[in-house]
């Protein structure tokens, strides 16, 4: 369905970008894209994915603010103690009425995923659910001020093929807002089909610095016959 | 011909438009605009050729009305996307 006269005017100058136009912005609408955390890894994104179009974002979160949550940008002093996930719903409906805001498991399932969370156990568990769902997805993590995306679209090398242990160092305001940020628009890209086919990479961001290289899937990875490791 | 009345309209949303009418075209094929005096009649058609499309024809419309001009883009050959 062509984009209505109120979402041109809402999207006029990201439908100028250069190879994105009516049909891109069309793929970002009928999207719906699950986003794992509602920490501060995932508020850029959350805003970001709001903003760019996608038809629904859907969110898997069970925790509630902590003080530590303010480095990232859906939550102030007040919203401590409260259910992030509410915070965040009401987050991505105040950036853009054309997506709709839902929490996981209501209405139809993901066509994609976003996983942005704090836990390298829980991240890995999250990217291995969304291969065996067959969702493309990108993983972001954060790592002190850098860290690094992932982008694995259907078919492509799964996230352990590329996994590599961060510094353990805990996440910082400007790493949050970099790797969530890059994550969002990796997904926007991989989704609207910006690129000429859809590729596996994996960006590393050190000290304010990307570094791009394709993801190789490993030898003997069960991802080659489909199934994650 | 396809036809867009663009005069309502200020910018980015005239190209904005202008762009999707010429997304469903292919090329070779003509789109009409039609606008107001004023800056989007300078800047639509130097748009249009800076993205690989040709200005066939610029010149005034008045059975459109006081101030009407009409614009004949042929469409381009799409160029690659940046990314």
């Amino acid at each position: 369905m062509a984009l209505s006269e109120a979402e041109i005017a809402r999207y006029a100058r990201q439908l100028l970008l250069p190879g994105l136009g009516e049909m891109g912005q069309e793929r970002l609408r009928s999207s719906r894209v699950k986003v794992w955390g509602a920490g501060p890894l995932a508020g850029p994104a959350l805003v970001y994915l709001a903003e760019a179009g996608v038809g629904a974002v859907i969110v898997e979160e069970a925790g509630a603010v902590a003080p530590a949550d303010r480095a990232g940008w859906l939550y102030g002093p007040s919203d401590e103690g409260r259910p992030r996930l509410d915070l965040a719903l009401e987050s991505v409906d105040a950036a853009n009425r054309f997506v709709y805001a839902e929490p996981e498991g209501r209405g139809p399932g993901p066509t994609a995923g976003l996983i942005c969370l704090e836990s390298a156990d829980a991240t890995r568990a999250a990217a291995r659910a969304a291969f065996e769902a067959r969702l493309p997805h990108v993983v972001a993590e954060v790592d002190g001020e850098g860290g690094a995306v992932t982008v694995v679209p259907v078919g492509g090398p799964c996230f352990e093929c590329s996994f590599r242990p961060g510094s353990g160092r805990a996440g910082v305001a400007a790493g949050y807002a970099a790797a969530s940020s890059l994550g969002a628009l990796e997904l926007a890209m991989l989704l609207a089909c910006l690129t000429p086919e859809p590729r596996g990479r994996r960006i590393d961001l050190l000290r304010g610095h990307p570094s791009a290289r394709a993801t190789v899937r490993q030898p003997g990875c069960s991802c080659a016959s489909g199934r994650s490791p | 011909m396809s036809r867009l009345d663009l005069r309502p309209y200020v910018c980015p949303l005239t190209w904005v438009k202008t762009r999707i009418a010429l997304e469903r075209l292919e090329p070779g094929e003509r789109l009409e605009v039609l606008l107001a005096e004023g800056q989007p009649l300078d800047d639509l058609p130097r748009t249009a050729e800076e993205e690989g499309h040709r200005v066939v024809s610029r010149s005034p419309a008045p059975a459109d009305g006081a101030g009407a001009w009409s614009v004949v883009l042929e469409k381009g050959s799409p160029r690659d996307a940046a990314f």
